[in-house]
């Protein structure tokens, strides 16, 4: 952390000295950013700069100063449409799109940014010529600088077009959400016929007030707690069944191990939608396993211990939240088991055999070699894949709502009236509530607590298992 | 002489780029004598157009149809280049909707047109079209529930007025009234099928059988056999509580009113309770229907259109249509109401060629394609003369749903509505089986049916 401020120190520092201690050509960049290179005769270098500068002149004159003019209020004028039925067309007034408005404002006020960044970085590289130029040094033609882009800095060269990709696919977008979460965009404010616009932060505060109208704070609670639930046992059920898989094929007395590992292989090739869709019909209420159930009195044997109730003819297997939750898991091992078996026989087949054979001659028997050997080691190499699964089980889209979509309805009330379900992830209320309720903004908040929940999970666990030299431990 | 065939060549070549000169302005002029003539239609058009308007309202059709031809007229004569246009139907309406718009393409042969046609169900087109609606279809199928969304959202383009037919007048009203909001019409009718009644077994239930809920319950339990309905549906559960009088309806705000919790309505909740208590009156949707119906357990189903063909082929001959039953709400009768349906045609405001997809719109919805409709697909015309004919009447669905038509309502109602309803209903299926009170339950629905929406 402390590394951190200074480097930011003496990033500035290293700037004002270039002001301080630069001579003409560097103090005229200031103005004309080619102006230093120019004195160093890198004639191109200065005019792709000053080329550069102009752009941004221009992009801040008619891009970025119309959109951040209305970026405090997010737009005033109201989209007006007048139809002509005489010429049978429309004419549109000239209004705000107040989408438009954010998205196009953090775009601008992102290349302001750059260009910040870039504008520093130019005053410095500019004194730096001027401190070669007086040591006597070689100064670089431009066809050297392009040279050694495919040379010494060749990783520049790789990063820029990923890094562009990041920015315009991954952290724009963020930024759009995160900011959308401070707006009331939501169905009655939906561009390009209404306007939205800030209400800093009310929504925050209506996810955790729990009056009685308005029942997110108890569905947000709710809801969280069955997440947290889910991704423990989702993560852990799934990690021990595969390894206890991968242990069986690939034992010695096993038979077959290619066969019985493709075939789980075959489970993994099967679109998980079709395989999910079709499950929730077996277990539907007049599904085929409830018939099979109630012809072999299961169904009775089960209203008699009173794990159903009385009144009902069929086991509420995707219709009661228990039962829903508790078939959830288990349908959930079902579909995850092959791919950590997959994990877990590789990491098997590279289990170090000198330890395990010593362990034998020493007399451990079959369970406490795979306690004390194999689990340490599997435990070691897929921690960090393990904690990946969890976060991805809080994120876990594909399962439940397949599984209870159009089939669960909630008998909750208060649930009900946030319109979320008791089986519902964060994700799948956020879903239903953009893709259903258009509600953008509740959306956005909960899109930022699951941001920072499983942020700051990662960031603890990952801290913790690479505290230390675990590796040596391990050894 | 070299000198003179050089000449010559020159001469020749000036008098014929002279001639091209004239060629042109003389074409020039022709475009320019042509604009003041359609200015012209479009002056004489503007005399009479104080019509045009009420044109909607339907009367004298007649008088104003020069003046709508001359707006086709001049739409025509401004339309340069092909007219680009996009439209939406359903994934079973695809083959039909292809054969209407060649017959459109047709019919405005001057006009060259590009046409797309995308799929989409009429149920779900409001989904897509809200998530971006400039970037939706210019002409598009939906269902009359999500009108009040997609007006809000600036969707659609009010019909100010009608050129090849007369859209408020030749369909019936119920039809009109679902493609209006606030007395302006936004779309233009294309079914009016689209609600839900009740079809029954004929072979269990007599004709004065079904007249009631009670004496149908009493029937099949005597039969063993099971009456379904998708009570945990707020679309159906409205049935109950409208015809026993409570209100709901949609606040000019997006949120409801609902009076599900007055006095007395806990009486409407027991009545559902001890229908479903018998287990005659069964919680199922629509799929389990079909699976049940298709199995024999179930004799009567509250359904549409969509599922009359399923139970037609189950119950071949006694396969019979009726509008719902009455139900005994505290010691009275009451006729269980509905939300009555349409699927409507709706344009796009922001389609670059509005005139072109109000033109379409009314094409895909006049009598002649709304026939075609009917006989292709089975689907109830809105359009009275069409619906008059003697095989539609013939179809026992959609004389039901005419019968029903007395009972219903057009959808109204906010997005709030669904989720609470749909909880209440399921826990009234069940027989309320944590013994809540009665009116606290319904407290508690109309609470969140009623929570306020910014």
């Amino acid at each position: 952390m402390k590394n951190f401020f200074k480097s930011i120190g003496n990033y500035f520092k290293e700037f004002a000295t270039a002001i301080a201690k630069g001579d003409i050509g560097v103090k005229l960049s200031l103005v004309i950013m080619g102006a230093g290179y120019a004195a160093r005769k890198q004639i191109i270098n200065g005019i792709i700069m000053t080329l550069l500068e102009a752009v941004f002149v221009v992009m801040c004159v008619f891009y970025a100063a119309p959109n951040l003019a209305k970026f405090g209020t997010l737009g005033t004028v109201q989209f007006e449409q007048k139809f002509d039925p005489l010429t049978m067309t429309s004419t549109v007034n000239d209004y705000d799109n107040s989408f438009l408005i954010l998205l196009n404002s953090i775009i601008a006020l992102f290349i302001i940014l750059a260009f910040i960044l870039v504008y520093i970085g130019n005053i410095k590289t500019v004194y730096r010529l001027q401190l070669r130029k007086e040591a006597g040094k070689h100064i670089n033609t431009f066809a050297e600088d392009v040279k050694s882009l495919f040379n010494q800095k060749f990783n520049i060269t790789l990063l820029t077009l990923p890094c562009l990709g990041i920015i315009l696919m991954n952290i724009i977008p963020i930024l759009v959400l995160i900011a959308v979460a401070f707006t009331n965009y939501d169905q009655q404010h939906m561009p390009p016929n209404a306007l939205f616009t800030w209400v800093g932060f009310k929504n925050f505060k209506q996810l955790f007030t729990n009056s009685t109208t308005v029942t997110f704070g108890y569905a947000f609670g709710k809801v969280l707690v069955w997440t947290l639930v889910w991704a423990f046992f989702a993560t852990f059920t799934t990690f021990i069944g595969g390894i206890l898989m991968a242990q069986f094929v690939n034992s010695k007395n096993t038979k077959l191990p290619k066969l019985w590992r493709t075939l789980f292989m075959v489970a993994i090739a099967v679109p998980q939608f079709v395989t999910l869709l079709l499950v929730r019909n077996f277990f539907g209420d007049s599904g085929i396993v409830n018939t099979i159930c109630s012809n072999i009195g299961l169904t009775d044997f089960l209203k008699s211990i009173g794990l159903v109730g009385s009144h009902l003819t069929y086991i509420p297997f995707l219709t009661n939240p228990n039962w829903t939750k508790v078939m959830i898991i288990l349908i959930n091992i079902w579909v995850g088991v092959p791919y950590q078996m997959l994990i877990a026989t590789g990491v098997l087949m590279n289990i170090p055999v000198d330890q395990l054979e010593s362990a034998r001659i020493d007399g451990a028997n079959k369970f406490q070699i795979f306690w004390k050997i194999t689990m340490p080691y599997i435990l070691f190499i897929m921690g960090p894949s393990l904690i990946t699964d969890f976060v991805k089980n809080i994120n876990n889209f594909n399962v439940i709502y397949l599984l209870t979509q159009d089939v669960y309805v909630t008998s909750d009330q208060l649930l009900a009236n946030s319109n979320a379900k008791e089986v519902d992830l964060l994700v799948t209320w956020l879903f239903r509530l953009t893709n259903e309720y258009y509600n953008y903004k509740i959306a956005s908040v909960i899109g930022i607590l699951v941001f920072i929940i499983c942020a700051a999970f990662t960031l603890v666990t990952f801290t913790q298992m690479i505290k230390g030299n675990r590796e040596e431990d391990f050894q | 002489m070299k000198k003179k065939v050089l000449a010559t060549l020159l001469a020749t070549s000036m008098v014929a780029a002279t001639l091209a000169g004239c060629g042109n302005s003389g074409s020039e002029a022709g475009g320019d004598t042509s604009a003041p003539a359609a200015d012209n239609s479009a002056d004489t058009a503007a005399d009479t157009q104080t019509e045009a308007p009420a044109d909607a309202s339907g009367d004298s059709a007649a008088a104003d149809s020069t003046a709508s031809d001359d707006a086709v007229a001049t739409l025509i004569a401004n339309t340069t280049g092909p007219v680009a246009l996009t439209v939406w139907a359903s994934e079973e309406d695809q083959e039909l909707t292809t054969t209407l718009l060649d017959n459109f393409k047709a019919q405005y042969s001057d006009v060259e047109f590009d046409i797309t046609l995308g799929s989409e169900s009429e149920s779900t087109a409001k989904d897509t079209i809200l998530t971006d609606v400039e970037a939706a279809a210019d002409v598009f199928a939906f269902a009359d529930d999500q009108i009040n969304e997609l007006v809000k959202a600036g969707a659609l383009q009010e019909v100010v007025a009608d050129y090849t037919y007369d859209v408020a007048g030749e369909n019936v009203a119920g039809s009109v009234e679902a493609a209006s909001i606030d007395g302006k019409l936004y779309a233009y009718p294309m079914t009016a099928d689209n609600g839900y009644f009740m079809f029954y077994d004929a072979s269990v239930f007599t004709e004065d059988d079904v007249q009631s809920l009670e004496k149908m319950i009493e029937v099949a339990k005597a039969a063993d056999k099971k009456i379904a309905m998708d009570i945990a549906n707020g679309w159906y559960l409205y049935s109950f509580f409208q015809g026993a009088g409570y209100e709901l309806s949609l606040n000019e705000d997006g949120s409801n009113t609902c009076t599900w919790n007055a006095d007395g309505a806990t009486d409407v909740a027991q009545a559902i309770m001890d229908a479903c208590e018998t287990g005659v009156l069964v919680q199922m949707t629509d799929e389990q229907q079909a699976t049940a119906i298709a199995e024999g357990t179930v004799a009567a189903a509250v359904n549409g259109t969509w599922r009359a063909e399923t139970a037609e082929e189950a119950w071949g001959e006694n396969y019979a249509a009726a509008k719902l039953p009455t139900i005994n709400v505290g010691g009275k009768d009451c006729q269980m109401s509905s939300y009555s349906g349409c699927k409507l045609i709706g344009v796009n405001p922001h389609s670059a060629n509005v005139g072109w997809a109000m033109l379409l719109a009314e094409y895909l919805t006049n009598e002649e394609s709304q026939v075609a409709r009917f006989e292709a697909r089975g689907l109830g015309p809105s359009n009275i003369a069409a619906s008059e004919s003697e095989a539609v009447q013939a179809n026992p669905a959609i004389a039901a749903l005419g019968e029903q038509a007395a009972y219903a309502t057009p959808q109204r109602v906010g997005n709030n509505f669904w989720a609470p309803a749909e909880t209440l209903g399921q826990i009234l299926a069940s027989g309320n089986p944590d013994g809540t009170d009665l009116q606290t339950l319904l407290d508690t629905a109309v609470e969140g049916i009623t929570a306020p929406v910014e």
